[in-house]
């Protein structure tokens, strides 16, 4: 416990992504409303919550690929303009180029002439190592199931190393045995590359087997509901006590948590939660 | 058991090939049917110059290639001398070619543009509404006197032909461009401007690209042998003479090869398709 104390008074001064009061909205609905959370350095954290609570929209907006209408994103200390090459992205429907071959989407980042690495079809070669797609260099999208695309997916963005990964619900498209198995592999290519996470999904169970943090957003108006840590050593087994208690702990409006869940880990958060949560 | 499963993909082989097989005989069937019709026709009606009958005809098609004409080569210059039915083909390919590549050409960089560009878009989507619905056809006039009745005047009709399919082709393929393509391209790295176009817009339009011009390579044949009518020499001009002259198996000879040349060249293409889309 002092340890994750430790951890938890270092993460104000590595704080990596600071969302301060977002608000979205589209024509009748209230995505995001007054939304503030941070994420620190190398931290994995989940956002989790209902169809419709704007996490995506939350997502999309640390991405730079949609403004918000108030409040302000920083990543690394400075506003978010537009999207990045330090922020990877992965999407829930992959979002390959059905024209290019595996080698060629994951080699899409380094393209560019202002890339500078130095040999970049190495770390093609490294990257589909590293999710395990040898000998599906050539195949095009079409060819490759839904647990295959979504590796092409991260290695993806994983290619132009960037410190921020943003997953939107990345393994929502995939049969439940196949998830399981890339929740392993992306653990282990989190613990190798060391990147600041931000995994959305509307799956508790998966946030708490994945995260360190979990942020749980209510929707309608999208609000944050709590946040907590997650102390559960990896590889989590689903039907832990701990475990469960966890889940059902992200269940239930923060006001009724009984008071031993609350782990002292948590306890930095609560001031931030306690005016809304309150 | 394996004998078993060994059999029955054999049967399933076997069946896809008799499947196509059956296709096949069906095919030449009509095709029988059709000739017999024609044959049966063409002995029935009188005067008999009226409706050539098939072997007649196949006689005149023979006969485009028994004898020799020279033709001038455009640009070059120099004469060249070839069987006269590939003498007459060449000279409509000499418009048809360069009115098609051309036309092509501008309509897929108009569409691109207006399709990727919305300030664009507003610019000239009216003026689009206007001038589209006018048949290539009916520039002809303009054609004759801006170009004279040669290649020139037949080239800038199969070009107007040309540029608004093609035009369609591009500008729809560039706006079904998915955003979320765009949005995964932009967080690689990519800039909404020429990169983005040439890296997402162009790839993924590219299958409609495609078929917009596998179409007009069809209908600028349609609107060549149109302008040709006219009296711009070769395969049309040749089918209205030959009639002029009641050797009436001699236009059938001339449509089939038109028929023919359309047929290699939409073969052609499609195998090309086929290869550049691999991906699909």
């Amino acid at each position: 416990m002092a340890l994750s104390s430790d951890s938890s008074t270092g993460r104000d001064s590595r704080e990596k992504i600071t969302i301060q009061n977002v608000s979205r909205s589209y024509e009748s609905t209230q995505a995001l409303d007054d939304v503030s959370f941070s994420v620190s350095e190398g931290e994995f954290c989940c956002v989790v919550g209902p169809s419709g609570c704007g996490k995506t929209t939350l997502l999309r907006a640390i991405a730079g690929l949609d403004d918000p209408d108030g409040g302000s994103i920083l990543v690394g200390g400075d506003p978010v303009t537009g999207p990045g090459l330090d922020r990877g992205m992965v999407f829930q429907e992959y979002a390959l180029f059905p024209w290019r071959t595996v080698r060629g989407n994951i080699g899409f980042g380094l393209d560019r002439p202002a890339c500078d690495c130095p040999d970049c079809e190495a770390q093609v070669r490294e990257l589909i190592d590293l999710v395990g797609l040898d000998g599906f260099e050539d195949a095009y999208p079409k060819e490759l199931s839904g647990g295959m695309k979504q590796r092409v997916g991260i290695a993806r963005a994983l290619a132009p190393d960037p410190e921020i990964l943003l997953m939107d619900e990345p393994f929502g498209s995939v049969d439940a045995r196949t998830r399981d198995r890339l929740h392993g592999e992306l653990l282990d290519i989190w613990t190798q590359t060391g990147q600041t996470v931000v995994f959305v999904t509307h799956d508790i169970d998966e946030a708490v087997t994945l995260a360190d943090r979990v942020v749980v957003m209510d929707a309608d108006p999208g609000t944050v509901q709590s946040t907590f840590s997650i102390e559960l050593e990896r590889q989590r087994e689903r039907t832990s006590r701990d475990f469960v208690d966890h889940v059902a702990r992200s269940k239930q409006p923060r006001a009724r948590w009984p008071e031993a869940f609350v782990v002292p880990s948590a306890l930095s958060e609560h001031s931030l939660l306690g005016e809304r949560a309150g | 058991m394996s004998t078993r499963t060994d059999t029955s993909s054999n049967a399933v082989v076997a069946g896809s090939f008799e499947g196509g097989l059956r296709r096949y005989l069906r095919g030449l069937g009509g095709l029988l049917v059709f000739l017999l019709v024609w044959w049966v026709g063409a002995m029935t009606t009188q005067p008999s110059y009226l409706v050539p009958g098939p072997l007649q005809s196949v006689h005149a098609f023979i006969e485009l290639f028994a004898t020799s004409t020279a033709i001038v080569v455009p640009v070059l210059g120099s004469s060249l001398v070839l069987p006269t039915g590939l003498a007459h083909l060449a000279q409509t390919l000499f418009h048809y070619v360069p009115g098609l590549l051309l036309g092509a050409l501008c309509g897929i960089s108009l569409g691109l543009a207006m399709g990727w560009n919305g300030a664009l878009d507003d610019w000239l989507r009216p003026l689009v509404r206007v001038l589209r619905p006018i048949p290539p056809l009916a520039w002809v006039v303009f054609a004759i006197v801006w170009f004279g009745i040669h290649h020139t005047g037949a080239a800038f009709i199969v070009f107007v032909g040309a540029f608004w399919i093609n035009f369609y082709g591009a500008y729809g393929g560039v706006e079904g461009v998915s955003t979320e393509l765009t949005d995964a391209a932009s967080t690689l790295g990519v800039e909404r401007d020429l990169s983005m176009l040439k890296l997402v817009a162009l790839p993924s339009a590219a299958p409609q690209v495609l078929t917009g011009f596998r179409t007009s390579i069809g209908r600028c044949w349609m609107i060549v042998v149109g302008a040709e009518l006219f009296g711009a020499p070769d395969v049309g001009y040749e089918i209205i003479n030959a009639s002029n002259n009641l050797a009436m198996a001699t236009s059938v000879a001339y449509m089939f090869l038109i028929s023919l040349a359309f047929l290699c060249m939409d073969v052609g293409f499609r195998l090309l398709e086929r290869r550049v889309l691999a991906w699909r």
